[in-house]
């Protein structure tokens, strides 16, 4: 077994709505976290993310099931008593605190004398760039900047475990960009655990070391970005984590045949039975003639020019979707196809990806 | 089409004045009376003088040696002297029990917790004149004598109420994840109280007793009910002058009182606004 900083035995929880219905959080959930490791929750809302988030803070009582953090058990301990910090969605800065009070609130609660806690403060300020701002209220700061007291506050006390629920949430693009570096940077520095709760599919697959991907209060898939990106184990988790291009059918060596007849190429030799063929839209390319690659013909429905990148939104002959990117240095063949408005997307066999059929 | 414009931004402008008008110059008169030397009838004006306040403050004054009224002045100071004990003892008990009620039907779970926010609301919508009857019912069967601490005990029945509502208010306002923070940060649930939940509760909690203050100096009806034949308040007093002939002293304390309260509400007003 690896080192494990937090461990997760069956961990169940359940909510009754306000219409009398149940609905599960956390359906007997297992899951390590390793010592040092960047984990991401991602889900869609009501996946049960937050719900994992907060049975670790001690803000929910399971149902069933242990939490272990650092090998003890914590399950029915109360949140003041956990050795584990949150950096909130909205910041939660108290008002009529300054920054520095605010900062210094785990210590002062845990009786660290004045002088120490000065210094303290200070060193977690300069960490999160706000070296200096001790005396200010919160809401005298930018979001951005309430967010770093934020975060020095939840590490100040060297948790062993930083949790942090949806924090770049508020924050706009490009700040949201150079916090998930920081945030990334600060996780190695700092030498401890990071478990973040995210929507945002690109930000896990940024910063993470390890990505969970949540929905109905299961882990569909818990393995590193690239692995999700590339070989996602069920259709949820392929088309949540990127955009994709999904056909079920009959698979055999080589190929699969899709209900309304299409043919897709594959590089697995020995597969059979049913099974959905994943396609990546970065992964077309535009055929031009002569070209032997596989593919298929669509007729264009929209182009759109997003920077880096045009999106191709075709339908095949039988009606289906397709949506295909093309790099924008080939400006000229999409040039081409503009006029036509058809096209023969082609692709590397070896790039599809296999899912297991699933049950309906 | 222009000129309905005119007119009825015109029209707005005058009812605006008429409205002002209306609610500030009775108050106005009664500063203006209130340095008034005629000392038979106040609404004559005589000439200029400072004498009622003077009176007022204890000082020997010369107008009082030819006025001839039922009530002297030492009376006045000792049922004025009566209001304020009773409003500080009224005070300090509705706002401590007020506050620890609102605390417990918005932050705790119990059995009953919906119907006991409601019936907060009820000593509120109660006529005050039901309210002085029951009260002087349930003391007089109770063998309680009338007096000082059953004017006291009785305004705390209602005011409690007001303490409620207003520290309510500013706790259904207040964020409840800071709590989590403070737990999440190591606080246990009474350091969570004394550092976090309680001093951003402390403007409500200050407006909510300053209000108790005013409501109680003010109360005339409840109060006149239960207080039986020794105690006098202030309300009582000047209501009792009003069928024996007004002492012009009525005016300057009007306006002392007017002025105490302007200083109590800009005070709670100006908390509030440092505090947000």
């Amino acid at each position: 077994m690896r080192d494990s900083i937090v461990r997760l035995e069956k961990a169940a929880k359940a909510f009754a709505t306000p219409e009398g219905q149940t609905v599960t959080a956390l359906d007997a959930i297992d899951l390590d976290v390793s010592r040092n490791e960047f984990l991401t929750l991602l889900g869609p809302s009501g996946c049960g993310k937050t719900t994992l988030l907060q049975a670790i803070s001690g803000f929910v009582q399971l149902d069933g099931g242990h939490i272990l953090i650092d090998g003890e058990d914590m399950t029915d301990r109360p949140p003041y008593r956990r050795p584990v910090n949150t950096v909130f969605q909205n910041y939660a800065l108290f008002p009529h605190m300054t920054v520095g009070e605010n900062t210094g609130y785990a210590l002062e609660v845990a009786g660290v004398a004045k002088a120490e806690r000065t210094k303290r403060v200070g060193d977690a300020l300069r960490m999160v760039g706000l070296e200096g701002m001790e005396g200010r209220k919160p809401r005298q700061l930018s979001g951005g900047q309430q967010q770093r007291v934020a975060l020095a506050r939840a590490i100040i006390a060297r948790p062993k475990l930083l949790l942090l629920d949806e924090p770049l949430s508020a924050l706009d693009k490009n700040l949201r960009q150079s916090m998930q570096i920081e945030l990334k940077t600060l996780q190695h520095e700092l030498g401890i655990s990071f478990i973040f709760v995210t929507h945002d599919q690109q930000e896990a697959l940024t910063m993470s070391d390890r990505v969970a991907v949540l929905s109905g209060g299961r882990i569909q898939q818990l393995d590193t970005p690239r692995a999700i990106y590339d070989q996602p184990k069920n259709s949820f988790v392929a088309t949540f984590v990127g955009a994709s291009n999904l056909f079920e059918g009959e698979a055999g060596s080589g190929q699969l045949v899709t209900k309304d007849g299409l043919s897709i190429s594959h590089g697995r030799q020995g597969a059979t039975g049913a099974a959905t063929a994943l396609i990546r839209p970065e992964q077309f390319f535009i055929a031009q003639s002569g070209d032997s690659a596989p593919g298929l013909d669509v007729d264009l429905e929209q182009i759109v020019f997003v920077g880096s990148t045009f999106e191709l939104f075709g339908r095949t002959v039988t009606g289906r979707r397709v949506i295909a990117e093309i790099p924008a240095m080939r400006r000229s063949l999409v040039g081409e196809i503009e006029q036509s408005r058809r096209a023969r997307l082609a692709y590397d066999p070896a790039a599809v990806h296999l899912l297991p059929a699933e049950a309906a | 089409m222009k000129i309905f414009a005119t007119l009825a931004r015109g029209s707005l402008i005058a009812y605006t004045a008429l409205f002002f008008a209306f609610i500030y110059i009775p108050l106005a008169l009664i500063a203006v009376y209130s340095f008034n030397a005629n000392p038979v009838n106040m609404m004559t004006w005589t000439g200029f003088t400072t004498e009622w306040y003077a009176q007022v403050l204890g000082f020997k004054t010369k107008i009082s040696e030819n006025a001839l009224y039922l009530e002297s002045t030492s009376q006045l100071v000792e049922a004025l002297w009566n209001s304020l004990i009773i409003a500080t003892s009224t005070t300090a008990i509705a706002t401590v029990l007020g506050t620890a009620i609102a605390i417990a039907v918005y932050r705790f779970d119990f059995f009953g917790r919906r119907f006991y926010r409601t019936i907060m609301f009820m000593p509120m919508l109660m006529p005050d004149i039901v309210l002085g009857i029951a009260l002087l019912i349930f003391f007089v069967n109770s063998g309680i004598n009338l007096g000082l601490k059953t004017i006291i005990i009785g305004q705390c029945t209602f005011l409690i109420s007001y303490v409620f509502i207003v520290v309510s208010a500013r706790l259904a306002g207040m964020d409840r994840t800071l709590e989590h923070a403070s737990a999440d940060l190591g606080a246990n649930e009474w350091t969570t109280f004394r550092k976090v939940v309680f001093p951003q509760l402390l403007p409500g909690v200050v407006g909510g007793a300053l209000l108790a203050f005013i409501i109680s100096m003010d109360d005339l009806v409840i109060t006149y009910f239960i207080a039986g034949v020794d105690v006098t308040t202030l309300p009582m007093f000047i209501f009792a002058m009003l069928r024996r002939g007004i002492k012009p002293e009525i005016n300057a304390i009007a306006v002392m009182m007017l002025t105490f309260s302007f200083v109590i509400a800009s005070l709670g007003l100006y908390l509030r606004s440092r505090q947000k």
